[in-house]
């Protein structure tokens, strides 16, 4: 209960921040939205010209781009504190929010609530479900639980993978820009994996599991993943949420104040 | 001139320096065009052709792409915005110097290190997947290719120094120009060929200036242009060179009356 009320608290404070600029606000949120249109305008324009992208129709093929844009934006709107972790170490911040009654790491993570992710994963919300009704069988109860189940899975490594980040910027106060490296290689997850050949997937299934957080959920709505990578999923999400939070404590450990 | 072409060399020489940041855009770059290679290898599997693109003028359309990317969108003109409301323009309006000469040459100095970064990137990927180039037939195409991407330089210059205007009347230009950037990119063909979308919004697309910044110079490189198709692409930059050149120059007279100087 704790944490709910601290979470709403920095929830709050983010919105009075974005708030406070409407104009700015605006423009980000009409660009995140804009950028989905036109890939979703782009993705419809490619099957006037064929009937499929590596055997997936036009419905198959949006699940995918779908949710791609559900895992990445859900991980900035619930981890975007993290990508501001150099300056809280550098502005002493850090050193504030150890000292603090609360788990300094999801201190950090929450530190701030991108709003605008709110409003934009809103119409891709709707889109998905518009097209998970137009794809053969329609909506099936048991495909869609494994389904968010998987999401959220690729939510979990999302999670993971920030906190390596922030264990990195904590260790050498730098890896700024590790952040962004990770948001580029995300958007190799926007089209299905089986566009790629056999060892760039298999980079994209075992190295870095972008396959694993952005395919697999569709594959798996599509009946289209067995059952040895479904739990291949889950156990790249626990491996790898245990190694970040095992390299989280040994990073904080070694945290000896730079600023404050 | 021999002073601009000093703050060439002190940005380019900034620029290198700072390399995290820049190899994290060009990573971005190559991101881009690894997974555009992708795509359009698997929609040209098992056939000779895909939307008027055969598998050379395709790969050469993403190939050329990335090296635009990186020649034409590549600015720091993003920084004006933060000059005016930090009240740094002051200082530059004091010095002997002309400020719109002088971001030319600051963007100058970021074009010429991402382009050669993008023409690196597009030799290792050519090596690496043995990639099959359209070059042009008639030498004098690359004449024509040349002149095409200066005036797209130049084209993108104007739009992104007028954005960066937009700080003279609001501190809150960030995010107005992120919809900017990412509209302009698309709407360029610098994600994919604009011929690939349908007839009218490829027609409401050419009435912008944004087609003339990276898919008209491209399809000039790739002879897919009749001559008349040629004069009317030419006529297209040079009218929007004028008219945006004019806009310009109108909207930074109207700012620097208006700029109060605050926060210097």
């Amino acid at each position: 209960m704790k944490y709910i009320r601290i979470w709403y608290r920095l929830a709050l404070n983010s919105y009075g921040v974005q708030a406070a600029s409407p104009l700015s606000s605006f423009g980000y949120l009409l660009g995140k939205l804009v950028r989905i249109a036109f890939f979703l305008i782009f993705l419809s324009a490619i099957f006037k010209h064929t009937s499929a992208l590596a055997g997936y129709s036009l419905e198959e093929a949006a699940l995918f781009f779908l949710t791609f844009n559900l895992v990445d934006i859900l991980a900035q709107l619930f981890f975007r504190g993290i990508y501001g972790i150099r300056s809280m170490i550098r502005e002493g911040d850090f050193d504030y929010f150890l000292i603090q009654p609360v788990n300094v790491l999801y201190r950090v993570s929450f530190n701030m609530v991108d709003f605008l992710d709110v409003v934009t994963v809103a119409p891709v919300l709707v889109i998905t479900y518009y097209v998970l009704k137009h794809i053969p069988g329609g909506i099936n109860a048991h495909r869609l639980i494994l389904y968010l189940l998987l999401t959220l899975n690729g939510l979990i490594i999302a999670f993971a993978i920030h906190i390596i980040v922030a264990s990195f910027a904590v260790l050498t106060q730098e890896m700024e820009n590790t952040i962004w490296i990770y948001r580029d290689l995300m958007t190799l997850g926007r089209f299905p994996s089986d566009i790629y050949d056999a060892p760039m997937r298999g980079i994209l299934t075992f190295i870095i599991p972008i396959a694993v957080m952005t395919s697999f959920p569709a594959r798996a709505y599509l009946g289209k993943l067995g059952q040895g990578w479904i739990w291949h999923a889950f156990f790249v999400s626990i491996i790898s949420i245990v190694l970040s939070l095992m390299f989280w404590k040994f990073a904080t450990r070694r945290y000896t104040s730079v600023s404050s | 001139m021999r002073k601009y072409w000093f703050i060439f060399s002190i940005y380019w020489q900034e620029g290198l320096q700072q390399r995290s940041s820049f190899f994290v855009d060009r990573f971005r770059s190559f991101v881009v065009l690894i997974s555009f290679y992708y795509l359009w290898t698997a929609l040209l599997k098992g056939r000779s052709s895909f939307a008027g693109y055969d598998h050379s003028q395709m790969i050469t359309y993403i190939l050329g792409m990335s090296i635009l990317r990186g020649l034409v969108f590549a600015s720091r003109t993003y920084e004006i915005a933060g000059e005016i409301n930090h009240g740094r323009l002051s200082g530059y309006l004091l010095k002997p110097i002309n400020f719109f000469v002088y971001t030319f040459f600051r963007d100058l100095s970021e074009k010429s290190i991402n382009l050669v970064s993008a023409i690196i990137e597009v030799i290792i990927l050519s090596c690496l997947f043995h990639l099959d180039i359209r070059w042009p037939q008639n030498p004098a195409t690359w004449g024509w290719f040349l002149l095409a991407i200066t005036g797209a330089t130049a084209l993108y210059f104007l739009l992104s120094f007028m954005v960066g205007c937009w700080g003279f009347w609001t501190a809150e230009s960030g995010g107005p120009r992120f919809l900017f950037e990412l509209f302009l990119e698309f709407s360029a063909g610098a994600f994919f060929p604009l011929d690939v979308l349908p007839k009218g919004l490829q027609h409401a697309l050419q009435m912008l200036p944004s087609p003339y910044l990276v898919f008209f110079p491209l399809h000039v490189f790739l002879e897919k242009l009749s001559p008349a198709q040629l004069v009317n692409g030419f006529a297209a930059q040079l009218f929007w060179l004028g008219a945006l050149g004019a806009m310009t120059y109108w909207i930074w007279q109207k700012g620097v009356r208006f700029y109060g100087a605050e926060g210097s």
